[in-house]
């Protein structure tokens, strides 16, 4: 298998020489030997084919596509912007066209708060310190890939003991052209013991041509630190988009992830948290409406470390068209992390024939005295519940909408910001209003 | 108020009704008696359009229109409303949102003006009391945790904030204690008027006792074979079903 494995045409010297090109244009080396180690794992693990354990659900060749070019600056109208921000949330904002910081949208940094595009900040300690510790290259090919190239996105550090009362919002942006182009977005995130934020990552994309968005995010929650994220994903209809978002952490902190899914073909999301101090929460809730023929692979890890750890995840979807989603859970309780108390569930409800669903929970444990359990489900609408609405004179396409936003808001009413939630309930109308429309014809 | 005849219904190509007719008149109220498997949630069901059963001959005539025409809601637009024996639960969609939307549903259809969350609580504070629920069930996932005795109540305060004019309560009176019972018959009672009807379908003469039926009619395999006074139902939980059912078996032959 391992002679399919390397299909790509390039060869490993021509990496190497792309890496050094690409540092020579930024501003300062002081990340090479991370480059040079990244690019070294991604020669020797190649592009990810169906033989990867971890690809195994998708053909990966969609993303395979040697002509990407790396993306360039773009200006964006404010008009372009505005369907993703949301003005009425305070809070700073910084947003990225193709990948590059564009600062003429950015806004508001609040006290108490270091916020900074990364490619500015390679020399600061924290820099130094933590990136690319948690999202490592050696098995990660696209992470290897993004470590290797990139150059901007977020950085941002809380110092102790400080609340940052309104939320941060990065938004990447992609501007489709003829020629597919990929970015490698990178954020490192530290939230310094007993402080406190709120983030928005949204990945938004215009046009209807390819491109790639290749993100990796890392996030250190600090001693008691509470970091709060939420993510939406919303590519055009080609878009494809991979993310790997790591998040550690420490004693008594707690960090709640809400990743959002609705635009791609294709969309490979990785998440890991580890809880790596006694006492840490972690609560990764996910949901996704596909159509057309979107895929959708989640990918999810919750590494109990540490004793007395609480996880919570729930993945729901809705799946219409020809779409496919996967969901892959593992909770692996170390034997040190006694009084674990993990749950994890993924629920799905199929609108077409022709859309598909796989999960796939998986739990290792080696403590003995943990709560875990999972559970998975995949259904159609139930139609008792469609009747009996209907009985009490609700119309079948108002019926529909009312249990579909039920299943829905399950996830999305747990968004506390209410700019943000009232745009996913938006976006979930419009999606589930265009599948029944393309359905139902 | 109601006719239907001939009506012949069934599930994937097996019949269940051979041939029914039945005529509800404006204020009467109708029992259907039978043993199980008789055919009678089937009508129930059928009347109110479950999509599962095909009508294969007969025709049902409401208020001079075509019911077997309309889809669901419409039924419940023109005033049908169908009590389930199994209330389904909907998880996520509390019964205060799910009482509001279907009594906006139909006033709207019906070109009435919407009624706001302030008036809503006004209006279902008063039906609560007749169902003798707390405020609290509002709050809770339709039908979700219920206790059976709840979920039936809550089956007739939907009827007392829908106000129909042909209910039909599908065995509402089986697995319920005696209060209940009682709960579920003074509202059945109460809502009743000389300006509507009310079938309801049940297994036992209990619920009769309480609600005294105009007409009992006997369902056996799919028919209607005997029709009385309230009488009958005392005479069925006298002798049981066995008799009619021999009685039937020699008319037949």
């Amino acid at each position: 298998m391992t002679g399919s494995k390397k299909n790509t045409r390039h060869t490993a010297s021509n990496h190497a020489s792309w890496v050094q090109k690409f540092e020579s244009s930024l501003n300062g080396q002081s990340l090479r030997a991370l480059r040079q180690q990244a690019i070294a794992d991604f020669d020797r693990l190649g592009y990810p084919t169906t033989a990867d354990e971890a690809w195994k659900s998708v053909n990966p060749s969609a993303l395979i596509r040697p002509d990407f070019e790396p993306a360039i600056p773009a200006t964006l109208a404010d008009a372009e912007l505005a369907p993703f921000i949301y003005p009425d949330l305070q809070g700073a904002r910084l947003v990225f066209v193709n990948g590059h910081y564009a600062p003429e949208h950015t806004s508001d940094i609040p006290e108490g708060i270091t916020i900074a595009n990364l490619a500015d900040v390679y020399d600061h300690p924290l820099v130094k310190a933590h990136l690319g510790k948690l999202a490592q290259t050696t098995d990660l090919a696209f992470t290897a890939l993004n470590t290797a190239f990139m150059r901007d996105g977020v950085f941002i550090h809380v110092q102790p003991n400080v609340t940052v009362e309104t939320p941060v919002h990065i938004l990447f942006f992609t501007t489709a052209s003829e020629i597919p182009t990929i970015s490698h977005p990178r954020n490192l995130i530290v939230a310094d013991e007993n402080s406190q934020l709120s983030l928005i990552e949204t990945y938004a994309g215009t046009g209807t041509e390819p491109y790639l968005t290749n993100a990796v995010t890392e996030i250190i929650a600090r001693d008691n630190a509470s970091v709060n994220c939420i993510r939406l994903e919303l590519q055009n209809t080609k878009g494809l988009h991979v993310a790997n978002f790591q998040a550690q952490l420490g004693r008594s902190s707690r960090m709640t992830f809400h990743d959002f899914t609705f635009g791609g073909a294709f969309v490979r999301n990785d998440v890991s948290a580890y809880l790596r101090g006694e006492g840490s929460e972690a609560t990764v809730n996910g949901f996704y409406a596909l159509e057309g023929s979107q895929q959708v692979d989640n990918y999810t890890l919750l590494e109990h470390a540490e004793p007395h750890c609480p996880s919570h995840e729930l993945y729901k979807g809705i799946l219409g068209g020809s779409s496919r989603a996967i969901f892959r859970g593992k909770i692996h309780v170390h034997q040190k992390a006694q009084h674990t108390d993990a749950y994890q569930q993924n629920e799905n409800i199929l609108l077409s024939d022709n859309a598909r669903v796989n999960t796939k929970p998986q739990l290792e444990i080696y403590a003995d005295e943990v709560k875990c359990s999972h559970g998975a489900t995949i259904g159609q609408l139930d139609e008792n519940a469609l009747f009996y609405l209907q009985t009490r004179g609700i119309p079948k396409a108002e019926a529909r909408r009312i249990l579909l936003r039920a299943f829905a808001d399950d996830i999305i009413g747990r968004v506390t910001l209410a700019p943000v939630r009232s745009h996913l309930s938006d976006l979930i109308d419009t999606r589930l209003e265009r599948i029944y429309a393309k359905d139902m014809a | 108020m109601l006719e239907i005849r001939n009506l012949h219904a069934g599930v994937e190509g097996a019949e269940i009704l051979h041939g029914i007719d039945l005529t509800v008149n404006t204020g009467e109220i109708h029992a259907i008696m039978g043993p199980n498997g008789s055919g009678k949630s089937t009508l129930a069901q059928v009347l109110a359009g479950h999509e599962a059963y095909s009508i294969t001959a007969g025709e049902v005539i409401y208020e001079g229109q075509d019911l077997l025409d309309m889809d669901p809601d419409e039924r419940a637009i023109h005033g049908i409303f169908l009590a389930f024996q199994y209330p389904v639960e909907i998880p996520g969609v509390n019964s205060a949102y799910f009482l509001r939307t279907a009594l906006n549903a139909i006033r709207t259809a019906r070109d009435e003006e919407e009624v706001d969350a302030i008036d809503f609580l006004a209006l279902i504070r008063d039906k609560l009391k007749l169902v003798e629920m707390d405020e609290k069930f509002l709050k809770r996932p339709v039908n979700e945790g219920f206790s059976g005795g709840e979920k039936k109540r809550h089956e007739i305060l939907q009827m007392a904030v829908l106000e129909p004019r042909l209910a039909i309560l599908d065995e509402t009176d089986s697995g319920l204690d005696i209060d209940a019972l009682r709960i579920v018959a003074n509202g059945v009672n109460t809502l009743h008027s000389a300006d509507k009807a009310t079938i309801v379908v049940t297994h036992y003469q209990r619920l009769l006792n309480n609600i005294v039926p105009d007409v009992v009619h006997v369902m056996l395999d799919g028919r209607i074979v005997q029709s009385g006074d309230k009488t009958l139902a005392m005479e069925l939980e006298e002798k049981g079903y066995d008799w009619i059912k021999e009685e039937h078996a020699t008319h037949s032959v």
